[in-house]
C-alpha cells in the first residue's frame, strides 16, 4: 500500500466516519470524538508505516481510536465522575445507550490491555477471535483479561 | 453484570469490525457473500448495517493536519506562481514578508501554498484562500530544532509545527520542507506567524501562551523569524 499524504487524507475521507463513530461512542463527548478523529489520522501522517504492515486499515483504525480514546479517558483525571457527565445522550448506532454508559464508566480504571479488550467485546461486539486478533494475543488471553473485566464491574456494583 | 454485557451492548450478530470492513469492502468475497447471506434473514443486523451505512454517509470536517504533495518544479515555476497571485479573489490572504532570512546566520523559512491541488511558493503580495492547506520549509546551514507558531485574527495562539510539544529537528540544507503543512480555517483579519530556529528542542506550550499575550520571548540559543498575514 502505497501512504503518501494525499492517500492518506483520502483514507479520512473514506474511512474517517468509522474513528468518528467509534469516539462518540467511547468518549461521550462530540468536541473530544472530533479531536480523536483529527488525531488519530494526524498520528497517521506522522508515522505512515504504521499502517503498511497491517492486515485491514479498518483494524488499524481501530486499534488507533481505542488507543486515543482510553488514553484520553484515562488523562481525565476526575475520573467516572466526569465520564458520568459526558456520556452521550443518544447511543452510537448498533449500541444501547445504558449498558455502553456502564461499560464507559469503568474503562479509565482499567489497565490498557483490559480496557481495550472491553471495548472490542463489549462495544463493538467482537468474537475472542476477533479480539485476540487485534490485541495480537491468544483467545486464552483474551478470556483472562474478559474476566478482569467482569470483575471489576462486579466490585463497581457491590461499592454502589 | 452481566454474564453477557456484549448482548445489551451491541446489538447486531456480526461485530461492528465484521461490519465495517464490509462497508469498505475489505471483506473476501466469501466473507461478504456470507455476511449478506445471513443479513437478509435477521432484522437485527440489517437494522445495524443500515445505522452504519448511514453514518458513513455523514460530512467530515476538513482534516486540520495536512499533508502536501512533494514540491515539483513542474507546478508551480515563477510565472505560474505570479499568475495566480494576481488572479486570486478578494476574500483571500495576503501573506507579507513571506520569506524572512535570518541576518548572519542562513536560516530562512519559507511558505508554500496548496490551492485546490496547485502547489505553489508564497511570494511578496502572494495570496492564498481560507481552506488552503499551507507547508513550510526551513533553510538551514546546520542541522536545527524548528517550530512555527501563529497568532490569529482573535488572538489566539496555536502552533502549525510540530504536532508534538516540542520544536523538532530539521536536517540542514536548502529548502527542507517541514513534515506537517496545515489547512487554514475561516478566520478573517491579520494573521501573524512566529518561525523558531533553535539549538535545543525548546518547549512550545509556554510560547505559544506569551504569543498570545504579545510575546513570545524567544528562548535562548533561538532565532526568530516573523510574517504577517492580512486576510482581506
Amino acid at each position: 500500500m502505497t501512504l503518501d499524504g494525499a492517500a492518506i487524507e483520502r483514507l479520512y475521507r473514506s474511512h474517517g466516519h468509522v474513528v468518528l463513530r467509534r469516539a462518540r461512542a467511547l468518549l461521550g463527548s462530540e468536541p473530544d470524538a472530533q479531536e480523536a478523529l483529527q488525531e488519530v489520522f494526524a498520528s497517521l501522517l506522522r508515522a505512515p508505516q504504521s499502517l503498511r504492515n497491517a492486515a485491514s486499515v479498518v483494524g488499524w483504525l481501530y486499534q488507533a481510536t481505542t488507543h486515543f480514546c482510553l488514553n484520553l479517558l484515562r488523562h481525565q483525571r476526575t475520573g467516572a465522575r466526569l465520564l458520568q457527565a459526558r456520556i452521550a445522550p443518544a447511543p452510537a448506532p448498533g449500541c444501547r445507550g445504558e449498558a455502553l454508559a456502564e461499560l464507559r464508566s469503568v474503562l479509565s480504571r482499567l489497565p490498557a490491555e483490559v480496557a481495550a479488550a472491553a471495548v472490542y467485546h463489549h462495544m463493538d461486539g467482537m468474537t475472542h477471535d476477533e479480539v485476540a486478533a487485534l490485541l495480537g494475543c491468544s483467545r486464552r488471553k483474551v478470556g483472562y483479561l474478559l474476566e478482569r473485566v467482569q470483575q471489576s464491574l462486579a466490585r463497581l456494583e457491590r461499592s454502589a | 453484570m452481566t454474564p453477557s454485557l456484549a448482548d445489551r451492548t451491541w446489538n447486531a450478530c456480526f461485530s461492528a469490525l465484521q461490519l465495517d470492513r464490509f462497508l469498505a469492502r475489505e471483506m473476501t468475497e466469501g466473507e461478504a457473500e456470507r455476511l449478506r447471506v445471513h443479513v437478509a434473514g435477521c432484522a437485527r443486523c440489517t437494522a445495524v448495517l443500515e445505522e452504519l451505512r448511514i453514518a458513513s454517509e455523514e460530512r467530515l470536517p476538513p482534516l486540520r493536519v495536512v499533508p502536501l504533495a512533494p514540491r515539483s518544479r513542474t507546478l508551480f515555476p515563477a510565472a505560474v506562481a505570479a499568475a495566480v497571485g494576481l488572479a486570486a479573489a478578494a476574500s483571500l490572504l495576503l501573506v507579507v514578508r513571506p520569506s524572512t532570512r535570518l541576518k548572519g546566520t542562513g536560516f530562512a523559512l519559507s511558505m508554500y501554498v496548496d490551492h485546490r491541488g496547485e502547489v505553489r511558493r508564497a511570494g511578496p503580495g502572494e495570496t492564498v484562500a481560507p481552506g488552503d492547506a499551507v507547508r513550510f520549509a526551513v533553510s538551514a546551514p546546520v542541522n536545527a530544532y524548528v517550530a512555527v507558531l501563529s497568532l490569529d485574527p482573535m488572538g489566539r495562539g496555536s502552533i502549525y509545527f510540530p504536532a508534538g510539544g516540542r520544536a523538532e529537528p530539521v536536517q540542514a540544507g536548502d529548502e527542507v520542507p517541514l513534515p506537517l503543512g496545515t489547512r487554514l480555517d475561516e478566520t478573517v483579519g491579520e494573521e501573524r506567524i512566529v518561525g523558531l530556529l533553535c539549538a535545543s528542542a525548546v518547549e512550545l506550550e509556554p510560547l505559544r501562551l506569551q504569543l498570545e499575550q504579545g510575546g513570545p520571548t524567544i528562548p535562548e540559543g533561538c532565532q526568530v523569524t516573523r510574517w504577517s498575514f492580512v486576510k482581506r
